[in-house]
């Protein structure tokens, strides 16, 4: 006679499998740092020893100068920080159709003793600027906000508005 | 007469089995999205307001430059000094070709300090940065 030999059946306990997931959960959820870095992008033009002389016409240029009481000159006249995104916008906007070497440069300048802050606020205004133009653009010719655009679209208007930012150094005369 | 309540004969629980496949697939999505704060800021600042920001899509190609109020800059752990900047700059470059240089200022330093970091950063090729600012609301 053959005896039935009972299986023993080899089980893992999962019941507490849930416990544990949540635990790690909880610390991602806790270790995780959701805050998405923003801020001013720009670009820098490479480094040369000695940078060439480009004379630029005169009507292609708007320039910023920033004293270190936070006075702001627009080409020579002065101006408080919030209007410099609506003196620059009829500048920008009439260079619209104008050739790529014809469109605005906007110099920004500064003093050594400048403090960070009002430098900031102006490239603010700048960016500001162009961003409303682009979008009013995009809203004239494509119907929707620049953002909304395909990528081509944005590639066409990025090339009619481009955003030239020229950084001067600072006079060292005020060291 | 007996009265009986008219009640659904059917279970009334909710299935719990599928819960643990739920947590895990939250617990995935968090254990790939976190990042570790690494860095200890060693440096005090406060940073300036703007309005026309843009926002950093790609976190791992950042690295970030620390100026505080007192005029320290830090990069990585450690207070550096400015001399130095360039070539740790660069050798950040050499591991990422693509690097987007955050400048963390506060927001009362001088911008000779800050034309001079944007000068070194220069000279190591770091050309794409961002001015770090909070949302003006």
């Amino acid at each position: 006679m053959i005896k039935k030999r009972k299986i023993a059946q080899a089980e893992i306990p999962t019941s507490s499998m849930a416990d544990i997931a949540f635990l790690l959960l909880l610390f991602f959820l806790v270790a995780t740092v959701i805050d998405v870095d923003t801020g001013i992008g720009l670009t820098l033009p490479e480094y040369v020893e000695k940078p060439e002389e480009v004379v630029v016409d005169k009507s292609r240029m708007a320039a910023i100068l920033i004293n270190e009481n936070g006075d702001v000159l627009v080409d020579g006249i002065p101006t408080s920080v919030f209007q410099i995104k609506n003196n620059l916008k009829p500048r920008i906007e009439s260079k619209i159709e104008l050739p790529s070497n014809k469109k605005l440069i906007i110099s920004v300048k500064t003093d050594r003793k400048t403090t960070y802050n009002p430098y900031v606020q102006a490239l603010d205004q700048i960016k500001l600027a162009y961003f409303e133009v682009r979008d009013e653009y995009s809203q004239g010719n494509y119907g929707s906000k620049f953002n909304d655009l395909a990528l081509e679209e944005q590639d066409v208007v990025k090339d009619k508005i481009p955003i030239i930012i020229s950084l001067a150094e600072p006079e060292a005369v005020k060291k | 007469m007996k009265f009986e309540k008219r009640r659904a004969t059917t279970k009334q629980e909710i299935p719990t089995a599928s819960m643990p496949d739920i947590v895990f697939m939250l617990l995935l999505f968090f254990m790939v999205t976190t990042t570790l704060r690494e860095v200890e800021v060693l440096v005090d600042y406060k940073l300036p307001e703007a309005e026309a920001i843009e926002k950093i899509e790609n976190k791992r190609l950042i690295s970030y430059i620390w100026i505080g109020k007192d005029k320290r800059i830090q990069i990585n752990d450690s207070i550096v000094k400015l001399e130095e900047v360039q070539t740790i700059m660069y050798s950040k470059r050499q591991d990422l070709p693509n690097v987007i240089v955050s400048l963390r200022i506060d927001r009362n330093s001088d911008m000779g300090l800050v034309t001079d970091i944007q000068q070194e950063l220069r000279k190591a090729y770091c050309l794409r940065i961002n001015y770090s600012t909070n949302i003006k609301i």
